[in-house]
């Protein structure tokens, strides 16, 4: 059956999303690639179809004990969980929080205000602004001033904890991008950075920086 | 699902389940590295990579189908698909460095697994499919498709090695694709 219809667009389709499974694409096929599967649901059901099909060949990776590395994982995705706090200062600061708790709840029990803004990137006056916000339960990241990056290149959120690696929330392919995420860590660094069609390759931010800002207590 | 224990994990994790999130790490971090080591070559760059697959997983989790396949076949693609496109994002120098250097040492190490991994394949029932639809291959087609797969080669490598041009190694390959396809969907 197949021998009949060799070149037909489906199988030119599924040819394509095997080849990408398998891993024999140069880089910017591979990025094109990635694109579509966000974009094609089909496309995506294809690629997820050679996935399933291929991993009986999965056997062939023998394991290799890793070192323990979920405390550089976690300092990259989670916020430290606050020092605990002594004394009378302890108690100072215990009754303020109470008090915040309490002007919190006054605050909750009016009508729901929009997700606070919880990071500005960019100057006030900067041609190319974003606005970073929090819902209580993801971040949305949307482009307050400016024009989406040049053909063939997109721009690729990061969030960056103090002394880690930048970790990628995802590209901004229209105005704005929205990720779960349990709370906003504050005094960490959201960024934005210019990359090639499909987003960095490499997992860390390979283009200049086009905005930058600190997550503030919200 | 309770055959599917990793994609239980992977549904936790969706949930914000930091524990869980641990617990995965220990689970299958050992069979990742495998993964990992076997295609960039080098233990700081897999260790690297790991960590970034892992933060991939957290952030990943919510879009995770366990009717559309098993926990362990899509967290293998994520390491898979980040491995490859670091390994293809490498200066084309190194590229070759890194394979000329495929006889030191940890590459050595993952290659000596494989062998044994792959008899255990024979008798491992979803495994057992794919080998016999890999005889249905020509042998040379078969260890090309084999080869792309757990080493990451490009057609350019594929090339290279088996010795043909580029474009007959994509019509080989494509074909024996079309064929594997036809075998395990029967």
């Amino acid at each position: 059956m197949t021998d009949d219809l060799p070149h037909s667009p489906l199988d030119e389709d599924d040819a394509l999303a095997a080849e990408y499974v398998l891993g024999v694409l140069a880089l910017a096929e591979r990025m094109a690639v990635e694109a579509r599967v966000r974009n094609d649901s089909a496309f995506a059901a294809r690629v997820t179809a050679w996935e399933n099909r291929l991993a009986g060949l999965n056997d062939g990776y023998g394991d290799i004990p890793a070192p323990d590395l979920m405390p550089k994982i976690e300092a990259r995705l989670f916020p430290q969980p606050a020092k605990a706090r002594r004394g009378l200062f302890g108690w100072l600061a215990g009754a303020l929080a109470a008090a915040v708790v309490a002007v919190a709840a006054v605050v909750l029990l009016q009508p729901a205000p929009p997700a606070p803004v919880i990071a500005t990137l960019g100057e006030a006056d900067a041609p190319l602004r974003f606005e970073a916000r929090f819902d209580g339960a993801a971040i949305t990241v949307t482009r307050v001033a400016g024009t989406p990056a040049p053909a063939g290149q997109v721009q690729e959120v990061w969030i960056i904890a103090p002394d880690a690696a930048p970790v990628s929330l995802g590209l901004l392919e229209g105005e704005s991008l929205s990720v779960p995420y349990p709370q906003a860590p504050a005094g960490w660094t959201l960024a934005v950075s210019l990359e090639p069609a499909g987003g960095s390759p490499t997992g860390a931010p390979t283009g200049p920086v086009l905005a930058a800002g600190t997550i503030t207590e919200l | 699902m309770t055959d599917d224990p990793v994609a239980e994990l992977i549904i936790r994790v969706a949930a914000q389940d930091r524990a869980a999130f641990r617990t995965l790490y220990g689970q299958t971090s050992a069979k990742l590295m495998g993964v990992l080591l076997r295609i960039l070559g080098t233990r700081s760059e897999a260790e690297d990579a790991l960590q970034e697959v892992f933060t991939r997983v957290w952030l990943r989790a919510g879009r995770f189908d366990a009717t559309k396949g098993r926990g362990m076949t899509w967290l293998i693609a994520i390491a898979r698909n980040h491995a490859i496109d670091r390994l293809r994002a490498r200066p084309t120098a190194v590229q070759v460095v890194a394979r000329d250097a495929e006889d030191a040492d940890p590459v050595e190490q993952v290659r000596d697994t494989a062998p044994t991994a792959e008899t255990r394949m024979i008798a491992a029932g979803e495994a057992r499919r794919i080998a016999d639809c890999f005889e249905t291959l020509e042998p040379d087609r078969a260890e090309a498709v084999r080869g792309a797969y757990l080493g990451g080669l490009s057609y350019l490598d594929l090339a290279e090695r088996h010795g043909v041009p580029l474009n007959t190694m994509r019509t080989w390959l494509r074909r024996s694709l079309l064929k594997l396809r036809e075998c395990l969907d029967a």
